[in-house]
């Protein structure tokens, strides 16, 4: 033990010419901050018997002054130019002494009688015997730290501080403070992580969807305000038909803006981007502009549960909206999606301010887009697919929505990949043509409908006539 | 800096600004102004000093200014900060070497760089983090530099010097911002009295340059 400090102290302060403080020599020897000041004067007083003035030391002095009336008013830890005490500052910093408080300059000018601050004053070795006079009576005194040739800027000791934050933030105050000595309330206890209902799903949905947190902190910004500017205006422009899905949207918006509020709302978008129910893109459409892609499939996640049962409605919400489906392709493209996001996200600043103006030109570009993907869309599915007699039976991965209550009493909605059968009238090579056609939405509505409701079987039907 | 689109301008841009704090500081640790007259700054999350005084603010930014169009052109060898004594005699040299600065012909210095790994992957040219640590180690030896060499005589000034590359065209010209001077002549002699302290090598991407202090005997 004693061995370690001193090599320690010899590598960093002798050779390497760094400042060491008690505190960074603690934490490097993991041992108590007391039992490092004591080091550091072990080490400052043998090595200089042995060479004089080869370590400098920094000390630390609490205990209380007289006041000098005209420097009293300086405070935060500027230069107090105190005649005969250049170089020493009085710092507002946390005493590391129990029994030494933060220096409270009385703001007393007119009285001129000696008043005692307590004080606690960095010093300089050079400056120490000056400094120590200048107190009344002395608390404690020692060791800040040592250097090799001399502190010219006291300045520098700040960057210690720096580094051990950096270097050590890993380590959980609340289990190292009995190791170092830090002071310590003992009525303090860890905040457990509560937010609002739809944050503990950013959880799964980081996990799972290998989320960002950047584009998902800025979406919500976006979201919030896109869901106010456009949905307004979508609810009126890109559903010429749908009663219920208009209806639904102004009721969107509204409900959406509350869970885009919080801050952790990346759980709102992703939990969106990572659905592929077909629903999802139709309230997409519905709300119309590409941009506002996200926005509706914010507004989705609290009222989708209701949704559910709109989805028969819904569909001819779909057909009219010629919208993208968009960046929706099925599950496993997720990397797609995301980097459609992030796509998405680089152009934010020019999408929010020609939301309002371009929605209809953001729509069609969109829409071209949206023709693409449905084509991949078309070739990928994952989930398999027997075309037999003109019909497409399989199983089909969906994803399903379950409510939950956790830990802290708060309802969470999660989302869970589940299979189910499938079949469809339709067969592929036909849905694949209805892709380039002008609503785009509509095969992959149709295909995914198909998914949603296998009982129903002909609502396919629908969609062929067109 | 999260754009990557680092051309070579933002390089030479970053390492003025690094040259003018390590300017600043150089006056602080060596007095040559009152400590009164800095205040205290943050500049890479450091605690840096700056001088409050405007005409040496501006002078400051102006040679910096005078040594990033040299640097642009890419003719620069070495950065000094010289200190003289009250007889014009230099006798420290705060020396940064920047030959080793990509060089990029006059055409191309907003052109975005790029940099590749040995194996070809892109690395960052100008790695932020890592550079600001390497500043920050740099300014943390500047500052402590102070208390390592010979305490100077009063009244000593400064002044900004480049050296530049054996092939480049010299500043010459109307308005002329460099004075030519002839140091080359007394290299050889002086060299026994120099003794150099190095500071820090940096190498952040393409930001390469080393530094050291040279000290002469005023003799």
């Amino acid at each position: 033990m004693s061995q370690e400090y001193s090599d320690y102290l010899a590598i960093n302060v002798l050779n390497e010419q760094q400042l060491v403080s008690y505190r960074s020599l603690s934490r490097a020897l993991k041992v108590h901050s007391n039992l490092a000041k004591q080091m550091l004067y072990e080490f400052h007083r043998k090595q200089n018997s042995k060479k004089p003035g080869s370590v400098h030391a920094t000390y630390l002095i609490t205990g209380t002054r007289k006041q000098q009336p005209q420097v009293a008013t300086q405070a935060n830890g500027v230069h107090s130019q105190e005649s005969g005490e250049d170089g020493d500052t009085v710092m507002q910093s946390s005493p590391p002494l129990p029994s030494s408080s933060a220096p409270q300059p009385e703001e007393e000018e007119e009285d001129q009688a000696p008043i005692s601050i307590r004080t606690v004053l960095l010093v300089k070795e050079e400056r120490l015997e000056q400094a120590k006079a200048t107190f009344e009576r002395i608390m404690g005194i020692h060791v800040y730290s040592l250097a090799a040739n001399g502190l010219s800027d006291v300045q520098s000791l700040t960057e210690c501080n720096r580094k051990i934050a950096v270097t050590y933030a890993s380590e959980d105050p609340l289990q190292a403070w009995k190791q170092y000595g830090t002071i310590q309330n003992p009525n303090v206890k860890r905040r457990t992580q509560r937010r609002q209902p739809p944050a503990p799903a950013p959880d799964t949905k980081s996990t799972a969807a290998k989320t960002k947190p950047a584009p998902p902190t800025t979406k919500p910004a976006i979201l919030e305000k896109e869901a106010s500017k456009e949905s307004r205006d979508d609810a009126q422009d890109s559903k010429p038909a749908s009663k219920p899905s208009s209806a639904k949207a102004t009721p969107e918006p509204a409900a959406a803006k509350k869970p885009a509020q919080p801050k952790r709302q990346a759980s709102n978008i992703f939990k969106s981007f990572a659905k592929t129910q077909p629903p999802k893109a139709k309230k997409q459409d519905s709300q119309g502009s590409a941009s506002a892609s996200p926005a509706p499939e914010a507004e989705d996640d609290v009222p989708m549960n209701d949704f559910s049962d709109e989805e028969p409605d819904a569909d001819d919400a779909e057909e009219a909206d010629a919208e993208e489906t968009s960046k929706e392709p099925e599950g496993q493209s997720k990397k797609d999606r995301q980097k459609a996001l992030e796509a998405m996200m680089e152009q934010e600043d020019e999408v929010m301010e020609d939301a309002a103006p371009d929605q209809k030109e953001e729509a069609a570009e969109h829409d071209a887009g949206a023709i693409d993907k449905i084509a991949e869309k078309a070739e990928e599915p994952k989930e398999e697919v027997n075309v037999e007699n003109g019909r497409r039976r399989g199983r089909r991965r969906v994803i399903k929505k379950k409510t939950v209550k956790d830990e802290d009493g708060y309802l969470v909605t999660r989302e869970e990949a589940a299979w189910e059968s499938f079949s469809e009238d339709e067969p592929a090579p036909k849905k694949a043509k209805m892709a380039p056609a002008a609503s785009v939405n509509k095969p992959s509505a149709g295909g995914k409908k198909g998914g949603a409701k296998p009982g129903q079987g002909n609502i396919m039907s629908f969609f062929a006539k067109k | 800096m999260s754009n990557e689109l680092t051309t070579f301008r933002t390089l030479v841009t970053a390492f003025t600004d690094f040259l003018i704090v390590a300017i600043h500081t150089i006056l602080y640790e060596r007095n040559i102004y009152p400590r009164t007259a800095f205040l205290s700054a943050r500049k890479y999350n450091f605690a840096v000093r700056q001088n409050r005084h405007p005409k040496v603010c501006e002078w400051i930014n102006d040679a910096v200014g005078s040594v990033e169009t040299e640097l642009l052109k890419g003719t620069v060898d070495r950065v000094a900060v010289v200190i003289y004594t009250k007889d014009n005699k230099p006798t420290e040299r705060f020396m940064f070497d920047v030959s080793r600065f990509p060089s990029v012909p006059t055409a191309d210095v907003d052109t975005p760089l790029q940099r590749s790994g040995t194996d070809g992957e892109p690395l960052a040219v100008l790695p932020t983090v890592d550079m600001e640590e390497q500043f920050r180690a740099t300014m943390g030896k500047l500052s402590s530099c102070g208390s390592n060499l010979k305490p100077l005589p009063e009244g000593c000034t400064f002044t900004v010097a480049i050296e530049l590359k054996g092939d480049g065209q010299p500043p010459i010209g109307h308005p002329q911002a460099w004075m030519p001077v002839q140091g080359v002549a007394n290299e050889s002699k002086s060299r026994q009295d120099k003794t150099a302290t190095p500071l820090r090598a940096v190498a952040a991407g393409d930001m390469v340059f080393e530094s050291w202090i040279e000290e002469s005997d005023p003799g």
